[in-house]
């Protein structure tokens, strides 16, 4: 058996700072794994292990996205390789390129015959391009899987959806997304990051992928909120004139 | 113009419906579900066999959808349809635009990064697929026919197992609909100091909420307690956060309540800069005495 994992790679949200002029400044925020893919890989490594099966860990993204941190940092993760195409291209890509061109790289692997993805992208959280790159492979798929086992030429699958919950069986291959509850990220140790440095990382180009498709959905402004404007009083919860301010606001709420 | 709408639940069917009237003429409504009367123009409804999975309703429904040739698809965000609708968008040659807060000039809004920014975006395609964040449409009164028809089931190609399915017990919270809302987060230390939040809650006549850490890490919450990146806008008359340092994922879903509350033991936690009132205080000291004074 062999899995595939999809990995964004992002702008840590923590380090993204709004300018007085309403713009987002993200020259502090240093390159993370979109959060929820960290689940994906973890629920894919898991899988792996259990299987004996290889596991390839896919990122597709602009230039920034490659770098040797991030590198070790996915395959330290229980990952056995990784395969990287980075073109300033694939920057504010919609959900239809993106899809397609993990489809690419997923067909260039060969032989995989699980996909897994995260539940959805720290920055844009369309939960999209799963079910894309199963249009453009031509497989089943399905989402918001919170239990994942392997049962022969199928995968067994168990899904929380908003009022109810299933149990499906998915013939392979097949794509899936999954919860974050699914699994609990690893923290890598020495050992692991130093492994990490040694296995083996394989670059694309958007020409061997057959370069980008048009767009579908056009950017046409991101700006930071105007947040709603707040009176901002602060009380000294140290005293009681402090506390009693406060509930008498709470009060005037009420 | 005519749009087509495809949701599953019935408060998202009569927003979306009324909504679509405010940006089209013509409205048809698309369901897998039990359909809801006079809500559209048209209704369309595909009955699943049994013993496949729900999304097998993708084929029937895209020839429904191409018969129809509207220019844009509301759509429900729920897990089944960001697969059924997103496959369609995909056969299309489009991409779905998700969790759409506004419409406005033939372009759309939605959140980035969890809302630390605002995304315009515009459709390049023919057909615009859009999913809509639940309030995105204001208050609207959806009207229509009560005739419904049933679009013959088509099997697609592949098909995926329904092992089983059972109902989730009915959620006890239900943010969307309350009036005021306390939210608990990392600073509640150990469990045993909800009761704290729990107890205040009750004097102010709220429902409780939480802040990712608290639905993933611990498991003190349910999933539908969690404000947060999943886009959730809330429109509380009060919103009270307690333990919460005020990360923008979290405070963008409650930047619509009328008056808002904090309480911090960190005197510069962002969460001050975003609300009406803030009190300095550790919890385990200052609830108890917040309590007392509100019982």
């Amino acid at each position: 058996m062999k899995i595939a994992v999809m990995v964004k790679v992002l702008p840590d949200d923590q380090d993204i700072v709004a300018t007085d002029d309403g713009q987002l400044d993200f020259s502090r925020a240093k390159n993370t794994i979109s959060t929820y893919d960290l689940n994906a890989i973890e629920a894919a490594a898991q899988l792996a292990e259990a299987e004996g099966a290889e596991l390839v860990a896919v990122v597709a993204g602009p230039k920034r996205v490659d770098d040797s941190k991030t590198r070790k940092n996915i395959l330290s993760r229980g990952v056995d390789s990784l395969c990287i195409l980075a073109d300033d291209s694939l920057d504010l890509a919609d959900s239809r390129q993106t899809g397609r061109m993990l489809a690419k790289i997923v067909e260039k692997v060969g032989d995989v015959d699980l996909v897994v993805c995260g539940d959805g992208s720290a920055d844009l959280y369309a939960q999209q391009v799963d079910v894309q790159l199963a249009e453009a492979l031509g497989w089943v798929n399905t989402n918001a899987v919170v239990s994942l086992k392997a049962d022969g030429a199928a995968v067994s699958v168990e899904r929380v959806l908003e009022d109810e919950k299933e149990v499906v069986k998915m013939p392979l291959p097949a794509v899936v997304a999954v919860s974050p509850d699914i699994a609990l990220p690893r923290i890598a140790g020495m050992k692991d990051i130093l492994a990490a440095g040694k296995k083996p990382v394989v670059t694309y180009s958007l020409e061997d992928a057959g370069g980008l498709e048009d767009a579908t959905v056009e950017t046409l402004e991101i700006k930071a909120p105007q947040p709603t404007a707040r009176k901002k009083m602060l009380f000294d919860g140290s005293s009681d004139e402090g506390i009693d301010e406060f509930v008498k606001a709470l009060k005037e709420a009420m | 113009m005519k749009a087509i709408v495809i949701t599953e639940s019935e408060a998202a069917a009569r927003e979306l419906c009324g909504g679509a009237r405010s940006l089209v003429d013509e409205v048809v409504y698309l369901t897998f579900c039990e359909s809801v009367a006079g809500i559209a123009d048209k209704c369309v409804r595909v009955s699943v066999p049994e013993g496949i999975a729900k999304e097998a309703a993708v084929d029937t429904m895209w020839e429904v959808v191409k018969a129809e040739d509207p220019q844009i698809v509301l759509f429900e965000p729920t897990r089944r349809l960001k697969i059924v609708v997103g496959r369609m968008a995909a056969r299309d040659g489009a991409s779905v635009i998700t969790d759409v807060m506004a419409f406005c000039d033939g372009s759309t809004q939605s959140m980035y990064f969890g809302g630390v920014g605002l995304r315009t975006c515009k459709s390049l395609t023919a057909i615009s697929f859009c999913s809509v964040s639940a309030g995105a449409f204001g208050e609207v009164s959806p009207s229509g026919t009560d005739v419904v028809e049933e679009a013959a089931f088509a099997a697609p190609a592949q098909t995926v197992e329904l092992v089983s399915r059972e109902k989730l017990p009915p959620a006890d919270v239900d943010l969307t609909a309350a009036k005021r809302i306390v939210a608990a987060g990392r600073g509640f230390g150990k469990e045993e100091d909800l009761s704290l939040a729990r107890e205040f809650c009750k004097a102010v006549g709220g429902e409780l909420g939480c802040t990712r850490p608290l639905t993933e890490s611990e498991t003190w919450f349910p999933r539908e307690a969690y404000i947060g990146v999943s886009g959730l806008m809330l429109t509380p008359d009060m919103y009270v956060g307690i333990g919460i340092s005020g990360q923008m994922q979290h405070m963008v879903g409650v930047d619509r309540a009328r008056v808002s509350f904090a309480i911090n033991k960190d005197e510069h936690a962002p969460i001050f800069q975003k609300v009406d009132y803030g009190l300095v205080g550790d919890i385990v000291d200052v609830m108890p005495k917040i309590n007392a004074k509100l019982a």
